[in-house]
């Protein structure tokens, strides 16, 4: 009882800091919002009310997650906002090729490329529909995506990993191209701009902390969007994961006779997985467009796809801690090896400073595929488990 | 579980701590500055430029040369009481990989310069990523002067007020070369490649306008020659070849210019070849060359410019020389014989820009004001026309020379006549006779 | 006869053999692993890339051609066996997602490694075969002394390997080591030794295609430089059948004459695509390759 109350004058604590910034109009919203989000907190606490209803419970861990991070981004930097949206959506992708490799056990090298058909699809919709809400450009990118994901999924059914693999390296090899074949509608080489900046609704804008610089109003919102999005995305993944299909998918995975046996078909399942996992990709890149108000075909070049995958094993496969583990590893990336480059005193436009972003996260895939195939959230869960076992037998 | 429950509890408890404190530390700052970016001693600007990555081979050195104009200002003394401070962004031209350790993100990189704040961007560099930041930078009111790229964009008054180009437009350069195909190569078959954007299509136009229509129009796609190497563009030269063209017009950046003199040199083809300048520079251009067993391929072939070559007598190259010279920080092996290749020269001519404007809107200025002060002040700066904007014209330079490339270093003048033409479908080029041939004394 | 030899479609097949018989090495040079190891090594073409490095450029700059060359060779068939004891004997056994991120991560350590010692920038080779096509009554042949020495090389390199598998008591271990490796293992075949000269004579194969590569005067040695060649020379590899070395070389060399006639008749533009969708009509079709005979999976 003592740990809810804590729970509760915590939140209050944040709901009534941020209703004094707020404007007063708002206030009122925000102050309701947060005390209801504190109750979800409470009831997540107790452990019997998690066993009970776990849907509700996914439901409450997202909440609480976005709106921490939503009142935490108001608050800072452009720059840190910036890494903030950009990590975001990295996560909404790697949550599809998460799904993909560690439930239907498939691998994809192309999911740079996957990103790039929902970047474009957004910003091609958004470009012949001025004044149509931002949400049906991204469900037009999640559509694109899946149609997309469906082509190509269509030959998986038959291949196994590395000619899958091999496959898909082929078509993010070949993006840059398919993007050309189509140059009048997807610009050539010069990409698409969004047609006007895009600019916030008024009512987000009241409910954020006044500010005296006109850019921190005109893009802070698009954190809190992307914010939203991703819960969106999140609250789904981690429904999927623990449905009847995510269940079947991992039958697949491990043993895909048994799952045959057990009426999954095979094909279907392989293709599912596929359609889902490039729709994700594609939401993910349609936020990035949003962020950027911009697309440029360089930036969804193979390279990309490699960091996708490198960015997945890392964090940990078939994991939502894992593929936020990696949005947050792709956030920071730049900044950290710039301080790194700092720290060792290298010319920073010389060669070794150049390739340190490589030779790390190369190194980081060889060495987590080796020594911890299961990525830094395994790792984690791993060690977790080993210090309760341990304080459990000590309280014993 | 008693004990998951409390340790969960704590885990929340201190998160709500801690967003209190974020509360507390972001109370709002203290009254903006009249002009963002502008302090009693100092000027900031800021740009986003392609130090690593695929296209900072040369493009690099940009940015580079103008900040050694603005270190050699600073060091005597500034402008107006004010020194320059120049903050460059690496945004690797918007394209991770390929060695790129910035980041290749324009949009955040410009978002993160507005809010330190600068008064401007000066010189970032890209069609498509200057492209993606117009109306960010529009809608923030931070002017975005001198974008480094030949794009028609950049013109736009009415939309984008406080956007200006630097560099005549692709179209004005092929119409100039167009007129000197018409006059001394007449009657001869023209073949045309160029770059699938509005490199490529700009460039076209001009020649269009000049009444010249190629034999062969084929536009080609950067990501090829990277899957494909040279060998992507040897079809095309061939093509030419079975054509009988005995002009090949390029509208090329530097590596496909390799490209396309290799194919042509396999073939044994040797048509003459007319060169944008944005793919001529002959230092970039003869580099892939410097080991193999036959002369650089470029040289006969004629091009534009609208700076100084470094062998003519201006007095700019002495001046740009003796400015390179001074900064040891970013220039450690240019020596008094190190030829100042293009970008230098480009760099060094947008740099002499903003620091002149910047004089002439006297000490005190706003944004608003000192976009006036450019839209009425014509300036003396390396490139070889002085510099004029008006309310309604944010072109910039519209003129230059033709030129040949004589060595695997230089290029020689072919008539020393400055010509410039309107961008529109005229078909008559003006003599420019009020040359920018000196350097002016604040600069010394 | 000159004006048929110049002709349009005999150019075609002439640059296109002298393509494919590159592609063809590469793909010879991924099935030589995967028939042993059943993994696809990604990281071939940079593993290649980096032999050519140690011959021409850190150990033997100012040697002669053929020299650096042969330096190459050897360099290449030791990194070919310190990857395989080093780096693949931790995969074996694990699940196949594994291994392909694992070279897949080795490929990108190598190309920023290459790149932070040697620099992007593009190095000649000096090999002394002229790039400018022999011209037949002042028209070209689309055939140069060095496209000439690239499939004379090629066809040497072929030679060799199905000589040493066919004719040789080391063939025959190595083909039953890769077929029935438990059974080999029983009649005295060191399997295990076996795998590691599958890697070495791969990875030797690997160095003379990339010197080859970056003995063209127009593109040079760069630490990128066999990327193109290597998504080529996978895709004749899949289509072939990575099982069976005649079907690469065979599937090489026709998609090298393939994408020369679309780069000629239809658009240099559409030769990756029309690439890949040659790639997932015949996975589609026939899933282990057009040149494998059926057999039942392995489960």
């Amino acid at each position: 009882m003592r740990a809810r109350l804590a729970v509760a004058v915590a939140f209050v604590a944040g709901v009534v800091a941020t209703a004094l910034l707020a404007r007063a109009r708002v206030a009122i919203v925000l102050v309701v919002c947060e005390a209801l989000f504190a109750a979800l907190a409470a009831l997540w606490v107790s452990p019997t009310w998690r066993a009970a209803h776990p849907v509700a419970t996914r439901l409450a861990q997202t909440v609480m997650t976005v709106d921490a991070l939503g009142v935490v981004s108001a608050f800072v930097s452009t720059s840190v906002n910036g890494n903030l949206e950009a990590g975001v959506s990295m996560t909404i992708v790697l949550l599809g090729l998460s799904f993909l490799t560690g439930s239907s056990g498939q691998i994809s090298l192309g999911h740079g490329a996957f990103m790039g058909v929902g970047a474009f699809a957004a910003a091609i919709w958004a470009n012949h529909h001025a004044h149509s809400p931002i949400v049906i450009a991204l469900l037009a990118a999640v559509v694109a995506g899946a149609a997309v994901g469906f082509l190509l999924g269509l030959p998986a059914t038959r291949l196994r990993g590395p000619y899958l693999a091999g496959m898909t390296l082929a078509f993010a090899v070949a993006f840059g191209s398919i993007l050309n074949a189509f140059s009048s509608w997807t610009g050539g080489d010069s990409g698409l701009q969004l047609p006007t900046a895009v600019s916030a609704p008024r009512w987000l804008v009241d409910l954020l902390p006044p500010s005296d610089s006109p850019l921190a109003a005109a893009t802070v919102w698009l954190s809190q969007i992307s914010l939203v999005v991703a819960g969106v995305a999140l609250f789904a993944m981690s429904n999927l994961f623990a449905s009847r299909v995510g269940r079947s998918m991992r039958l697949v995975r491990d043993h895909d006779v048994a799952a045959e046996l057990a009426g999954v078909s095979l094909p279907r399942a392989r293709v599912v997985a596929f359609v889902i996992s490039a729709a994700y990709a594609a939401l993910g890149g349609a936020l990035s467009t949003l962020v950027n108000n911009s697309v440029s075909p360089a930036t969804y070049g193979f390279a990309l796809s490699i960091t996708i995958l490198a960015l997945m094993v890392i964090g940990g496969i078939g994991t939502i801690p894992g593929a936020m583990i990696g949005g947050l590893i792709f956030a920071y990336s730049t900044s950290s090896i710039s301080w790194i480059t700092a720290r060792l005193g290298l010319n920073p436009q010389g060669n070794l400073a150049s390739q340190l972003n490589g030779i790390i996260f190369g190194v980081l895939l060889v060495g987590a595929i080796v020594a911890a195939p299961m990525g830094i959230a395994g790792a984690g869960r791993q060690l977790a488990r080993r210090w309760r076992e341990r304080h459990h037998l000590r309280a014993n | 579980m008693q004990g998951t429950v409390r340790r969960r509890a704590a885990a929340l408890a201190s998160a709500g701590a801690l967003l209190m404190g974020v509360v507390v530390t972001a109370a709002p700052s203290g009254a903006a500055p009249a002009t963002p970016g502008v302090t009693a001693t100092q000027v900031t600007i800021g740009a986003t430029v392609p130090l690593t990555g695929i296209a900072s081979q040369g493009y690099s050195e940009v940015a580079k040369a103008a900040n050694a104009v603005f270190k050699w200002v600073n060091s005597h003394g500034g402008i107006n009481g004010r020194k320059i401070n120049f903050i460059l962004k690496d945004d690797c031209y918007g394209t991770p990989g390929f060695g790129c350790t910035g980041n290749p993100n324009t949009v955040q990189l410009t978002k993160e310069l507005i809010s330190t704040p600068v008064f401007a961007t000066v010189g970032s560099l890209g069609t498509p990523t200057q492209d993606s930041v117009r109306s960010l930078l529009n809608s923030a009111h931070v002017p975005q002067l001198f974008v480094n790229s030949g794009s028609k964009d950049w013109n736009n008054a009415r939309v984008y007020p406080t956007l200006y180009g630097w560099q005549p437009s692709y179209t004005v350069e092929s119409k100039i070369l167009g007129w000197y195909i018409n006059r001394h190569l007449a009657n001869q078959r023209l073949c045309f490649l160029g770059q699938n954007d509005d490199f490529g299509a700009n460039g076209l136009l001009g020649l269009k306008d000049m009444r010249i229509n190629p034999v062969d129009t084929i536009m080609y796609d950067p990501a090829g020659l990277v899957t494909g190497g040279a060998g992507y563009f040897a079809p095309f030269i061939k093509k030419f070849l079975s054509d009988s063209c005995q002009i090949v017009y390029l509208d090329t950046i530097p590596g496909a210019t390799d490209a396309a003199l290799a194919s042509a040199l396999q073939l044994g083809y040797h048509p003459q070849w007319i060169i944008s300048s944005v793919g001529s520079d002959p230092v970039t251009v003869a580099a892939p060359f410097a080991k193999a067993p036959f002369p650089d391929p470029e040289i006969g072939a004629l091009t534009f410019t609208y700076l100084p070559t470094s062998t003519a007598t201006n007095p700019w190259n002495a001046w740009m020389r003796k400015v390179l010279l001074a900064d040891k920080a970013d220039f450690p092996t240019f020596t008094a014989s190190t030829p100042i290749d293009g970008n230098m020269a480009y760099g060094e001519g947008w740099g002499v820009a903003f620091a002149g404007y910047l004089k002439a809107a006297g000490r005190n200025f706003t944004r608003a004001s000192f976009l006036k002060v450019m839209n009425s002040t014509t300036l003396m700066t390396p490139a070889l026309q002085p510099l004029r904007y008006s309310q309604t014209n944010h072109q910039g330079l519209t003129a230059g020379y033709i030129v040949k490339v004589a060595s695997a270093t230089s290029a020689t003048v072919v008539d020393p006549t400055v010509y410039t033409t309107s961008p529109t479908a005229a078909t008559t080029l003006t003599k420019v006779t009020k040359l920018s041939m000196t350097v002016p004394a604040w600069l010394h | 006869m000159n004006a048929f030899l110049t002709s349009r479609p005999v150019s075609d097949i002439l640059t296109g053999v002298t393509n494919g018989v590159v592609y063809a090495l590469v793909a010879l040079s991924l099935v030589l692993i995967w028939r042993s190891a059943r993994l696809l090594n990604f990281a071939q073409g940079a593993m290649a890339m980096i032999a050519t490095y140690v011959g021409f450029v850190a150990i033997a700059p100012h040697a002669n051609y053929w020299v650096a060359m042969v330096v190459s060779i050897v360099a290449g068939c030791l990194i070919g066996a310190l990857t395989e004891r080093g780096l693949v004997r931790w995969l074996y056994g694990k699940p196949e997602l594994n291994p392909v991120v694992a070279m897949v991560g080795f490929l990108l350590v190598l190309e920023s490694v290459a790149a932070a010692i040697w620099s992007t920038s593009s190095r000649g080779l000096p090999s002394s075969f002229s790039p400018i096509d022999w011209q037949l009554g002042g028209r070209p042949l689309a055939l140069s002394p060095f496209a000439a020495y690239e499939i004379v090389t090629a066809l040497l390199v072929m030679g060799f390997i199905a000589g040493l598998f066919r004719f040789t008591k080391l063939g025959l271990r190595l083909r039953a080591a890769a077929l029935a490796p438990e059974v080999s293992r029983l009649l005295g075949v060191r399997v295990n030794r076996m795998l590691t000269i599958g890697w070495v004579l791969s990875s030797g194969v690997g160095a003379v295609t990339a010197v080859l590569v970056a003995s063209n005067y127009f593109t040079g040695l760069t630490p990128t430089a066999m990327d193109g060649v290597f998504a080529f020379g996978f895709i004749a590899a899949a289509i072939g059948g990575l099982d069976s070395p005649g079907g690469a070389l065979a599937s090489g060399v026709t998609l090298g004459i393939v994408l020369q006639f679309v780069s000629d008749y239809v658009n240099a533009n559409d030769v990756i695509l029309v690439a890949l969708g040659l790639l997932i009509v015949s996975l589609m079709v026939r899933p282990n390759g057009v040149f494998t005979r059926d057999a039942q999976r392995r489960v």
